[in-house]
């Protein structure tokens, strides 16, 4: 009974988008629930956080800032859920589309995925810059993962580029903004796949926690590597793990490096948070959040590990937990706490309280650094000639950290690291691993 | 073109320091050349689960060792009255309504009703069998008991059946109030031998049935419908 009510529920979320045009021209509105992920972004808020990321694509010419503007307003009317203001319920927050003027496209900021509260910027949930030949599109989580975000950034950049007279087709992330949106592509789509018929526990460990000087407000450190994609892979090639695993291991190396150079007492676990695309193993459309989060790490107490072995060691983790089975248990396990009818009916303030208070004592303190990696980007063949990257940013991480994002275009591969404190230790320990490995780095940052 | 000579990377034109290790860079062939521009904005932007077989395991033991206690005492220290059969039955009754939700999980939720229903009427029997008894059982106890059980069964029933929202379940909820409230009117009224009139019970329609009509109002239009789910949903 509890299942049909969750697929009728979802049927109903979908249902609602379909017939958002007919309804707002009716004068009625529709609205959205948040969801899985999307419930824990918004209680993390802060007056100096918000769960913010960025993506930004490099173009080759000069960005119009009125053509921009005039692109953003054509194209977001194919992302409902995008232009949407996040309000409170008494037992939940969710999603009601925004009439009032905007998103408005402005002047980039040194400062990206600065905190993004509610109530400013005309409820919008969205920021779009310019910067020279730069496009940069900062949403917040609750409305959709990378995935998501790219599909609206290319379709901007896809309807910028038409409107300067070019011809760019429909695929891949670029949506026809003409069409209506697909059902689907605004569901909640854990609901859809959490049917296991068992909760794993979830993993809960202490991990070494990078230390560093905050920097004041406002601050954003960005350190960019620039590689070539080739390159990468030969390395990774080099070790026998794809590049995602030799990334991954690097990192894990020099968060090695960096607590043994601090030195501990007592030494802890380290480990990554990585989110994994679920719409590789469960097909859906969705434009909303679909990841989960994995935790490869070592544990030094084991003894001293060579590079080769965290290699193995995290090849093998990916192999091991990556796979449709461990994932649909994992969202079955993060489904259950929304689904848990005691859980449902407390007020919205008390759910607020217990999940902060378990993401900073037991989720936050789970990971030592954060990293995803988008791969490979697809683009239209007819828009490739006037791209020449693209960044993305985790943004600001929760704690004093770092995060690490990749993302790779035709043979330019982009790490970008960001993070709110003055040292850069473990990028530092990054990047000369990579050099080491015969790699060649280009680094842009916007530190002093 | 400048690499840092510590890290080994490339940087880029416009950075002075490599911004790994704060190492300045210096070309000793471009000492004069300018800075380029930097990539990046220079604009700083301001801000506007617990384990049901073990609590039925626990509640299990809780409710029989009380339940065993309370009836050795009975035997053999206090033995002037059965007065632990008043503590055994409510941790019977207890057990009853746990049971569908930590041990027998898959019992049609109407027969566990139901058998919650039976249970307080077999407590509510062994009361009247323990105490002097005018009637009271048979008369009033008894047909509350069964018009109890049955509103809940059709509260249950209406809300697994029907599409469920906040306003629908406020609905069921003030009906039967109002359904229970006229019941337990007449069935005193019969037990105290007096005509059967309704009056208290009437304010409480009268009351109930303004929210009943509010709430169809609120169903009817669909703008206020949202509205209400908008805000409400959990």
């Amino acid at each position: 009974m509890k299942k049909k009510k969750d697929l009728h529920t979802t049927e109903h979320a979908a249902g609602n988008g379909k017939m958002s045009f007919k309804k707002q021209e009716a004068g009625h509105k529709t609205w959205y629930k948040l969801d899985l992920s999307a419930i824990v972004y918004p209680t993390l808020q802060r007056r100096d956080f918000s769960s913010v990321y960025r993506l930004s694509v490099l173009l080759k010419e000069p960005i119009s800032p009125d053509l921009l503007q005039q692109a953003t307003d054509i194209a977001l009317t194919r992302f409902p859920t995008y232009k949407t203001a996040i309000r409170r319920g008494l037992f939940w927050r969710y999603l009601e589309p925004n009439d009032r003027p905007g998103p408005f496209v402005q002047e980039d900021i040194r400062n990206f995925c600065m905190p993004m509260p509610f109530k400013a910027g005309n409820r919008y949930l969205l920021r779009i810059y310019y910067h020279g030949c730069r496009i940069s599109l900062e949403a917040h989580h609750c409305l959709g993962d990378g995935t998501g975000g790219m599909a609206v950034l290319q379709t901007i950049t896809a309807v910028y580029l038409r409107l300067l007279g070019h011809s760019i087709s429909n695929e891949y992330f670029v949506m026809d903004v003409n069409e209506s949106p697909d059902p689907e592509e605004l569901e909640d789509a854990y609901m859809r796949y959490a049917n296991a018929k068992v909760c794993p526990a979830r993993p809960g460990e202490k991990t070494y926690r990078v230390r560093g000087t905050k920097e004041p407000f406002y601050t954003f450190n960005v350190i960019d590597g620039i590689m070539s994609v080739s390159e990468v892979m030969q390395v990774a090639k080099k070790y026998n793990a794809s590049i995602t695993e030799y990334l991954n291991a690097v990192l894990l190396y020099a968060l090695l490096k960096k607590q043994q150079s601090e030195r501990h007492l007592k030494l802890r676990p380290v480990k990554i948070a990585m989110p994994v695309n679920l719409r590789r193993f469960f097909p859906s459309k969705t434009l909303r959040n679909f990841i989960t989060m994995i935790y490869p790490g070592i544990d030094p107490r084991l003894g001293d590990y060579t590079f080769e072995e965290i290699i193995t060691q995290v090849h093998h983790y990916m192999r091991y937990y990556i796979n449709e089975k461990f994932l649909r248990g994992d969202i079955t396990t993060n489904a259950s706490t929304q689904r848990n009818p005691f859980i449902r009916i407390v007020p919205l303030f008390v759910k607020d309280f217990v999940v902060r208070m378990f993401y900073t004592k037991v989720q936050d303190r789970n990971s030592s650094a954060g990293l995803t990696n988008m791969g490979a980007l697809k683009v239209p063949e007819d828009m490739k000639p006037f791209i020449e990257r693209f960044d993305i940013y985790m943004g600001q991480p929760f704690s004093s950290r770092t995060n690490c994002a990749i993302i790779s275009f035709e043979d330019t591969l982009t790490i970008n690291f960001a993070s709110s404190i003055i040292e850069s230790d473990v990028e530092r320990f990054f990047f000369r691993k990579l050099v080491k490995d015969g790699v060649h780095v280009k680094i842009e940052s916007n530190r002093a | 073109m400048s690499y840092c000579v510590n890290c080994g990377v490339e940087l880029d034109t416009s950075l002075e320091s490599c911004p790994l290790c704060h190492t300045p860079i210096i070309n000793p062939n471009e000492l004069q050349k300018k800075k380029a521009p930097s990539p990046y904005p220079v604009k700083t932007g301001q801000v506007d689960v617990v384990k049901r077989k073990d609590l039925g395991l626990f509640a299990f033991i809780v409710l029989s060792a009380t339940a065993i206690s309370c009836l050795l005492l009975n035997l053999f220290v206090f033995s002037g009255s059965p007065w632990s059969l008043f503590i055994i039955g409510v941790c019977l009754i207890l057990f009853v309504l746990i049971i569908p939700a930590v041990i027998y999980t898959k019992l049609p939720i109407y027969i566990s009703l139901l058998f919650d229903g039976i249970a307080v009427g077999i407590y509510l029997y062994m009361i009247s069998f323990n105490t002097a008894d005018d009637g009271w059982f048979r008369k009033l106890a008894l047909p509350i008991v069964v018009l109890v059980t049955i509103l809940v069964e059709i509260f249950t029933l209406l809300i697994r059946t029907l599409p469920v929202s906040f306003v629908t379940t406020a609905l069921y909820f003030f009906a039967e109030a109002a359904l229970l409230c006229i019941g337990l009117e007449l069935l005193i009224d019969r037990y105290m031998g007096a005509p059967l009139h309704l009056v208290w019970s009437a304010i409480v329609l009268t009351v109930c049935s303004v929210i009943i009509v509010l709430l169809i109002t609120v169903l009817c239009i669909r703008r206020l419908r949202e509205a209400v789910r908008r805000r409400l949903h959990f």
